[in-house]
């Protein structure tokens, strides 16, 4: 099977990647698992400036899934460019930046600091983050903002530009087209789902933030409707995320349409479930005469 | 650190609240007390995280370890039923472990739960000659365990109720020796916030260091998701327990 996946100008090496958030900068699973059989690191969401987080707890376990409120701690774009990508250049899966920001001007500039350093092969944009200059409203939840965004960061770089789509809005479908109308060469999706876990013994909400993203195994059936749902209203290729636990999960996604997928919650149970899903999805293919992703598409309506 | 399948050898109640589980331990790296690992209980999707126990011994010749724990929800309540020769899957040793220690005496003050890295330290100590007392509180005697390793230490019991040893916390009885701690004795701690505050409280009261092992709920265990962070305070921020930690000098941290 051909494992290549074409991503704007570039080819992934293979389909599997590990989520932003959940792997750190990669070498914090340097010691458990064989780096070299990912396909894509999507690191920790770079900011301009350097985050501490969230005040604790920031995390919670939910039925067959976890809520957490992190709050993007990160050590910023100047530290990532220092610190982090010289461990992560040498490895041979792709190496994308996860981007963050709180206003558009501040992803345009961790874009430009970026594309200084040859080493990064793409750019995923986290749009779930509120817009303080536009009365704090998510980024992704308005396909304006998503698509003004995203006409800026194309103009910035002519490296992959993938677009990480929220699942908290009324209709995923514009949000994706209003990225691809813009120049995104991808989506992703989805992000975490708004969740909330009350303590009711004190009667107040666990995470001092209150509510918090939801992911692992229960989100999965979302995630596969919107991989589902986005894959048929846009051209560009869909990476499907959400609950991936193992080749059978991963295969869902590609049936619905993705042509990549992401590993996320699972790494933290199971570090070694991206090579699993890997070796997984060649033995899924080779059983049913697939030849490469795309054909993965021709099943479902 | 590793992850690898692991046998049970021995999972047997200590008493009314607490089990030690005793495993094959087969990896070349060998764990230091202060350090933990994490098992994943279960195939499932719940419990879906794997969980933290801080090793409570190693033994090199039976290559075996052993961790203290109380069952507190499914995942605890599953792993009190393995049995000897279930398999068991465990990702360690991670974390930081206590420090070396070199001074004139170690104060080791376990409560409840936090009873398994003290008494993985106290033996460490015991053996490279360090003048160690360990000091277990709990609120009664059917709470004190019931175990070989506990009993080799000679522990100082304190119960809440008077039911068995010093009749009061771990505290309490810190207190009614302060006047024989001085320069070159040190404390090791772990157990109850509140026990942890009183020890750090304690420490600068009489300037002596103090170390403390502490709890968090873990997403990663091996310091990629930021998920299991304390709250500092030299500097101000936060720190990883699974990678910085557990172990840190009382100072660091916010009371």
């Amino acid at each position: 099977m051909n494992l290549g996946i074409e991503i704007g100008k570039k080819v992934l090496p293979n389909p599997v990647g590990v989520a932003s958030g959940t792997f750190g900068y990669g070498s914090e699973y340097e010691k458990l698992i064989d780096l070299s059989r990912l396909g894509a690191i999507y690191t920790k969401a770079v900011t301009l400036k350097p985050r501490p987080g969230n005040d604790i707890p920031r995390i919670i376990e939910t039925p067959a899934g976890i809520l957490n409120s992190i709050g993007l701690a990160n050590v910023g774009v100047e530290l990532f460019l220092k610190e982090k990508v010289p461990y992560l250049e040498k490895l041979p899966c792709a190496l994308i930046a996860n981007v963050a920001g709180s206003t558009p001007d501040e992803y345009c500039e961790v874009i430009s600091r970026l594309e200084a350093s040859d080493s990064i092969w793409g750019y995923e944009i986290n749009i779930s983050c509120p817009n303080v200059k536009h009365g704090g409203m998510a980024f992704g939840t308005d396909p304006v903002q998503t698509g003004k965004l995203t006409n800026s960061l194309r103009g910035l770089s002519s490296r992959p530009l993938i677009l990480k789509l929220s699942p908290n809005v009324t209709d995923i479908t514009v949000i994706a087209k209003a990225a691809q109308d813009n120049g995104a060469d991808a989506v992703s999706c989805i992000n975490t789902l708004v969740g909330m876990v009350i303590d009711t013994k004190n009667k107040r909400p666990v995470l001092p933030m209150k509510t918090g993203g939801l992911s692992g195994p229960a989100i999965r059936p979302v995630g596969v409707a919107m991989t589902y749902k986005v894959s048929r209203a846009v051209s560009i290729p869909v990476i499907g995320m959400g609950g991936i636990f193992s080749a059978d999960d991963a295969i869902q996604y590609l049936l619905a349409g993705a042509s990549a997928i992401q590993v996320g919650t699972a790494n933290f149970i199971d570090p070694g479930t991206a090579s699993r899903v890997l070796d997984g999805i060649v033995q899924y293919a080779e059983i049913h005469k697939i030849e490469r992703i795309s054909d993965f598409h021709s099943f479902l309506d | 650190m590793k992850q690898f399948v692991s046998r049970v050898i021995k999972n047997s109640v200590i008493n009314e609240h607490f089990l030690e589980m005793e495993f094959e331990w087969n990896t070349t790296q060998v764990p230091s007390p202060g350090q933990f690992l994490t098992i994943r209980v279960s195939e499932k999707t719940v419990p879906l995280l794997r969980r933290p126990f801080a090793f409570s011994s190693f033994d090199s010749q039976n290559k075996s370890c052993s961790i203290i724990y109380q069952k507190r929800g499914e995942a605890t309540e599953a792993l009190s039923q393995k049995r000897a020769g279930e398999k068991i899957d465990i990702i360690g040793p991670v974390g930081n472990g206590f420090p070396r220690f070199e001074g004139k005496e170690a104060l080791l003050v376990a409560g409840g739960i936090g009873l398994g890295p003290i008494l993985f330290l106290s033996d460490s100590f015991r053996k490279s000659g360090v003048p160690t007392t360990l000091i277990f509180g709990c609120r009664s005697k059917n709470l004190k365990p019931v175990s070989p390793s506990f009993e080799r230490e000679n522990p100082v019991i304190c119960t809440d109720d008077g039911s068995e040893g010093f009749h009061g916390t771990t505290m309490d009885y810190l207190n009614s020796i302060s006047q024989k701690t001085g320069p070159g004795s040190a404390l090791f701690c772990c157990g109850p916030h509140p026990m942890l505050r009183a020890c750090h409280n304690f420490s600068t009261k009489h300037q002596i260091p103090c170390y403390v092992s502490v709890e968090q709920v873990m997403a990663c265990g091996v310091g990629a998701c930021m998920g299991c962070v304390v709250k500092t305070v030299d500097p101000p921020g936060f720190k990883r327990a699974c990678k910085e930690g557990p172990v840190f000098r009382s100072f660091e941290l916010e009371w």
